[in-house]
């Protein structure tokens, strides 16, 4: 599953990176890396960007869903969307 | 970049993008440098000299970077720069709220072994995070001193500059981290293995290159290849095993390893509290960032905008106008001949700057830097990127669109925050269609008086229609492949009134000391053309588009030539060039129309055009002025022969 597919709410753990190293070094730069734990809070509208948390270092990226489609996860949690 | 002089230390600021750079340079040197609470402000450097207890320091603003990788471009300048020793200390802009991700680049900047200080700025964000440094754990196993700093409010910025000055004495003692053992020993058999003929061409830490080769580096993977192949391929091979060892990506195997190492860190030298309360800001953040409480807030928001822009505006405007006035007419009647006309020229050249653009500029800068360090930008972008995105645009565009309603020259002033060049050039070529407030006036008192409400609305509409339209394709010509949107969302926070003013007068001293100079000498050239009765040529000259294409009148050259001065010029001018101040007697309904679809869209006035110069060159300039006239004409032709032959 990718960090595009999940649901508002969920939360996950980033599995593997893909998309060239460019592409990787790019999200790594974000503080997402392969463990790093996240938190899906929003999709935009209009198949917009999605409003991510990093869990680690408490911030929030936007994030493209294009890029997000390449960042593979697992869901550790499930809940509802607010 | 300048000689270095003697007795004067160089400080390079090197840090990830909105790290607070940019404020702390602010700090020291006062008027100087852009920054906004949105990544990526920094293009190019900014140096800056300032004197402290008795030294001059020279500051370089690096441009921020994630990692010093060779794949970014501006990744590659700061790497570059600080490769070359230019620097006698690298200051380490580490933003505390985000410190774990910080230590990322900290820590690539210590393999660098450049003689360094850690800024730990935002200290107060981090604070109010719940995040507690312990800054002497971290300068234990740093090596590097690291000191509590809140650039906004000028804190701690004397103690940063005493380390700096206490660390060109003593000399640097880095901790460069040290890796697991697999990792340690990869790195001890490729230095046993470094070759003469490496070391000589690059006189850099043998250690920093294996490491950027672990990590894949394009420029340090060439420079090995060309030198010693069989030490390259050594390199790669040491790298595909470790890779198949851990079963991870070779791409990202080594910053896997530095992430485990930062991870450690941070919990050595940071605790971190759980925040109890949720504070007002976040309700608000939570609340714009949904879609409908976002889409609801980012429309107040922009109205609230408008008025605030307009109404200020004509407030100051309506104070200026009276005096100004008052001054033509005394001027008018104390000369004659050549003076009037040189007295005259410059005095509506500084009327038009005094009496029309500054006033609702100085109001749009304000909103401009309030949205830009609230930290609201970024969410307007999250919530209309996926809109904009069809158009062949970025959520990053939507701030200059905007204000291009207002003015166009501080909308293409804001481009700067749009890091990608093709999404910068796209938005300055389209920001010149959107009518601005001078072209409003047009449509207003012309489609607004002749054509009706739902004309004038309809007008508008299709203005719209068409800069969306230019954009979409534009977007099609280009073949580059979208590489998406990723970037950080701030706090909300409050930015201090100084801050503020500071990037204000900034930006307002741009367009005093460019635009407004452009302005004066157009208008002077503007009434020698009137002195020595230049008109009728140009109506002459004029004749194939006013009149053939356009089905308007002649006499319109004129005012359409003057509009490239100043747009509400055509207004201005046109009851003049006809004789009438009643035009309904002299054109038709259709013919209206066709004046105003084509004064709103040709030729972008001098001051955009010179601003155009100024943030992409000449030839976008030309490029712009080009595109506009064709869409122009194409336009506004179609209604006025479609008309005539229906």
């Amino acid at each position: 599953m990718t960090l595009a597919e999940i649901k508002e709410g969920n939360v996950a753990e980033i599995k593997k990176l893909s998309g060239g190293r460019g592409l990787i070094e790019k999200i790594q730069g974000f503080g997402l890396f392969v463990g790093s734990k996240v938190r899906l809070e929003r999709k935009a509208p209009f198949r917009g960007p999605l409003l991510v948390e990093d869990m680690e270092n408490d911030a929030r990226i936007m994030i493209g869903r294009g890029m997000a489609a390449k960042v593979e996860v697992e869901v550790l949690e499930s809940k509802k969307s607010r | 970049m300048n000689r270095k002089n003697p007795g004067e230390i160089v400080i390079a600021l090197a840090g990830q993008p909105n790290c607070g750079k940019s404020t702390i340079l602010n700090a020291v040197a006062g008027f100087r440098v852009n920054t906004g609470n949105f990544a990526g402000t920094t293009v190019s450097f900014t140096e800056t000299r300032v004197h402290f207890e008795g030294q001059t320091f020279r500051l370089i603003d690096l441009p921020g970077t994630y990692s010093i990788s060779s794949h970014d471009p501006a990744e590659k300048v700061a790497r570059d720069f600080l490769l070359s020793g230019q620097a006698d200390v690298v200051i380490n802009v580490v933003d505390s709220s985000l410190l774990s991700r910080s230590l990322e680049f900290t820590l690539q900047l210590l393999e660098m072994n450049v003689p360094m200080v850690i800024a730990l700025n935002m200290f107060d964000d981090a604070q109010k995070k719940g995040i507690e440094i312990d800054t002497r754990k971290l300068q234990e196993l740093t090596g590097a001193e690291a000191y509590p700093v809140v650039a906004v409010r000028g804190i701690g910025i004397p103690e940063l500059f005493r380390a700096v000055l206490k660390l060109t004495r003593s000399g640097f003692h880095p901790v460069p981290p040290v890796y697991d053992r697999d990792v340690e020993e990869d790195i001890q058999k490729l230095q046993e293995n470094y070759p003469e003929s490496l070391k000589k061409s690059l006189p850099i830490d043998p250690r920093f290159v294996i490491i950027r080769l672990l990590e894949m580096d394009e420029e340090f993977a060439r420079k090995a290849e060309e030198i010693d192949p069989d030490f390259a391929r050594l390199a790669v091979e040491t790298r595909r095993r470790s890779a198949e060892l851990h079963n991870w990506p070779e791409e990202n195997v080594f910053s896997s390893h530095r992430h485990a190492i930062v991870l450690n860190l941070f919990e050595q030298v940071a605790r971190v509290h759980p925040r109890s309360r949720v504070g007002l800001e976040e309700r608000l953040d939570r609340f714009l960032s949904n879609p409908i409480g976002g889409f609801l807030g980012v429309m107040i928001l922009f109205l609230l905008m408008f008025s605030a822009v307009f109404g200020l505006g004509n407030l100051i405007s309506g104070i200026l106008y009276g005096p100004l006035a008052a001054a033509g007419k005394a001027l008018g009647g104390s000369f004659s001949g050549i003076t009037l006309m040189i007295v005259s020229g410059l005095y509506q050249g500084l009327v038009a700057g005094a009496g029309i653009v500054l006033p609702y500029l100085v109001p749009l800068l304000l909103m401009m830097a309030i949205l830009e360090d609230t930290g609201l930008l970024p969410r307007i972008a999250f919530m209309v990127d996926g809109v904009l995105h069809r158009f062949g645009l970025h959520g990053k565009s939507v701030v200059p669109l905007i204000l291009g309603y207002g003015c166009s020259v501080p909308a293409l002033m804001a481009t700067r925050s749009l890091e990608h060049p093709r999404d910068r050039i796209r938005t300055l070529l389209i920001i010149p269609f959107i009518a601005c407030s001078a072209r409003t006036v047009i449509i207003l008192a012309l489609a607004g008086k002749y054509l009706g409400a739902a004309a004038t609305t309809l007008i508008y509409l299709g203005n719209l229609a068409v800069a969306l339209g230019v954009c979409f394709l534009l977007s099609r010509s280009g073949a580059e492949a979208d590489p998406g949107i990723i970037m950080d969302v701030p706090r909300l926070r409050i930015p201090p009134m100084r801050i503020l003013l500071k990037k204000i007068w900034l930006r307002l001293y741009e367009f005093l000391a460019f635009a407004w100079i452009v302005i004066i000498i157009s208008s002077l050239v503007l009434e020698f053309f009137s002195f020595v009765g230049i008109n009728r040529i140009i109506n002459g000259a004029l004749a194939p588009l006013s009149s053939g294409v356009l089905r308007l009148p002649p006499e319109i050259g004129i005012t359409l030539f003057l509009g490239i001065f100043r747009k509400e010029l055509t207004l201005i001018m046109l009851a003049q060039a006809l004789g009438t101040a009643d035009i309904s007697t002299l054109l038709s309904h259709t013919q209206i129309l066709v004046l105003v679809v084509f004064t709103v869209l040709y030729i972008p006035c001098i001051a955009t055009l010179s601003t155009l110069w100024k943030e992409g060159g000449w030839k976008l300039a030309a490029g712009s002025a080009l595109l506009n006239t064709a869409v122009a004409i194409i336009v506004a032709g179609t209604i006025a022969w479609t008309a005539a032959l229906l």
